[in-house]
């Protein structure tokens, strides 16, 4: 129950300061964090799939909502949660098939190496669908592959510092 | 039957995503297709104000630097106004001359540069006003002082980093102004220690002056520029001097919320002055 209110509350919050924050920063006029992909992240795993695919639509929904471009992230959101398990999967070697709680990821839980590339693999997932549905073609390439490495770099950047600044606070419980 | 409803459990997140994936293809195709807004409006009215009260909050930081700019970009724009120049005809014709406008030259006679607000009275029998910049800005005496809205005062004493303005809010202000579309020249005075309403003196019973009428300076003062805005006229009594009219006029300048000030320089001031020093007073 706990665990329900404090994964609705980092939704709320994420959500917020995505709309009013995150999206105005335009770094190098082309980087945009991504900080609601930590609310995602976040998410239990032990939850039914089937859930897990509307919570990713719906976020994508609000944020697309904000940003002007609908169904966007709602897409890349979908794909990313139907891709999550088997990133864990994969970052936990084939010996740890099931999801229990200690497969939460999570700092504290898992190691920096571990967060790192399950970050990386997913922002790098959700910036290249996004990106490339929104442009929706493949003139300018180069500049569109730019933009897509400059948003998950700076993206992986904000959401692990916002991961371990309130890790550290909270002694393992996020 | 079994086998099926165990499909279905099974398959259930795979449909779920499908649904949800071909929702956001279909969102995306029709917010690119160009006469289909029914979606993107119906999102807009809900998160439109949200967004912009959130982008206000933002904005409000950016204020500073924009305002900066504005009044830049304001006072090239004043600059270039006609009032600004004095047009002389050259008097000797060359060989090379046109009619139509080489013979006319324009000389710079005012300069405009603006400052902030830092000190102000307005309910006071004697009102000033204190800017933040001073002779080191280039300030100096008698130049006088626009609000964004009209005429503002006269700076009456320099410091090297700030200067004092003695608003339109001063029984000793004096400026004379032209009361449009009668065309009467007279002088503005204030009286009632009210911030809001000033009096034009001097303007003959006989002129047509209506409610509303408005009221600019007329460059006589040789501080002031020709034509800048004073205010409206507010009641027109025949008063106890059977020769004037008694008018009241609603000063433009709001006193008690101004912050940004233009500071006009005439450049021929001293030349003006010292024509002026020659006149006889009786």
């Amino acid at each position: 129950m706990n665990n329900i209110i404090a994964n609705i509350l980092r939704f709320l919050i994420l959500l917020i300061v995505q709309v009013t924050v995150c999206q105005h920063i335009c770094l190098f006029g082309y980087m945009t964090p991504a900080l609601f992909l930590l609310a995602l992240f976040l998410l239990p795993l032990e939850l039914p799939l089937s859930l897990q695919y509307v919570i990713g639509f719906a976020t994508g929904f609000v944020v697309d909502a904000f940003a002007h471009t609908l169904g966007v992230s709602s897409f890349a959101c979908t794909l990313m949660m139907f891709v999550r398990p088997y990133v864990v999967h994969w970052l936990n070697g084939s010996n740890n098939v099931k999801f229990e709680n200690i497969d939460r990821p999570e700092p504290g839980v898992k190691d920096f190496r571990w967060v790192l590339l399950y970050t990386l693999i997913l922002t790098s997932l959700y910036q290249l669908t996004s990106i490339l549905l929104e442009t929706m073609s493949f003139r300018n390439f180069g500049h569109t592959m730019l933009v897509i490495l400059g948003n998950t770099l700076f993206s992986v950047f904000v959401i692990l510092c916002v991961e371990y600044i309130f890790h550290s606070r909270s002694k393992g419980e996020i | 039957m079994n086998n099926l409803i165990e499909f279905f459990k099974k398959a259930f997140h795979i449909i779920v995503l499908a649904v949800l994936l071909i929702l956001s293809v279909v969102m995306i195709g029709k917010s690119l297709a160009f006469n289909d807004y029914r979606l993107s409006r119906a999102v807009q009215s809900i998160v439109g104000p949200i967004q912009k009260s959130g982008r206000g909050m933002i904005h409000r930081f950016r204020l500073g630097p924009e305002n900066e700019a504005l009044v830049q970009q304001n006072i090239e724009l004043m600059r270039e106004h006609e009032n600004m120049f004095l047009v002389k005809e050259d008097t000797i014709l060359t060989e090379m001359s046109t009619p139509d406008s080489t013979n006319t030259k324009r000389v710079r006679m005012y300069d405009y540069t603006y400052a902030h607000v830092i000190f102000r009275t307005t309910d006071r029998a004697f009102n000033y006003m204190i800017v933040d910049k001073g002779s080191n800005d280039g300030i100096s005496r008698d130049m006088a002082v626009l609000s964004p809205q009209g005429v503002a005062g006269v700076v009456t004493d320099v410091s090297p980093n700030f200067a004092t303005v003695r608003p339109i809010l001063h029984p000793e202000s004096r400026i004379s102004a032209v009361v449009t579309p009668a065309n009467q020249n007279g002088t503005v005075i204030w009286e009632d220690n009210d911030p809001r309403v000033a009096y034009l003196e001097a303007i003959p019973q006989h002129s047509e002056i209506n409610i509303g009428d408005s009221v600019f300076t007329n460059g006589f003062s040789n501080i002031f520029p020709k034509g800048l805005f004073i205010g409206t006229v507010k009641e027109v009594q025949v008063g106890n001097n059977a020769s004037f009219l008694t008018i009241k006029i609603n000063l433009a300048t709001p006193y008690s919320d101004i912050y940004t000030v233009y500071l006009v320089e005439n450049t021929f001031k001293a030349e003006l002055d010292s024509l002026k020093a020659n006149f006889k007073n009786e």
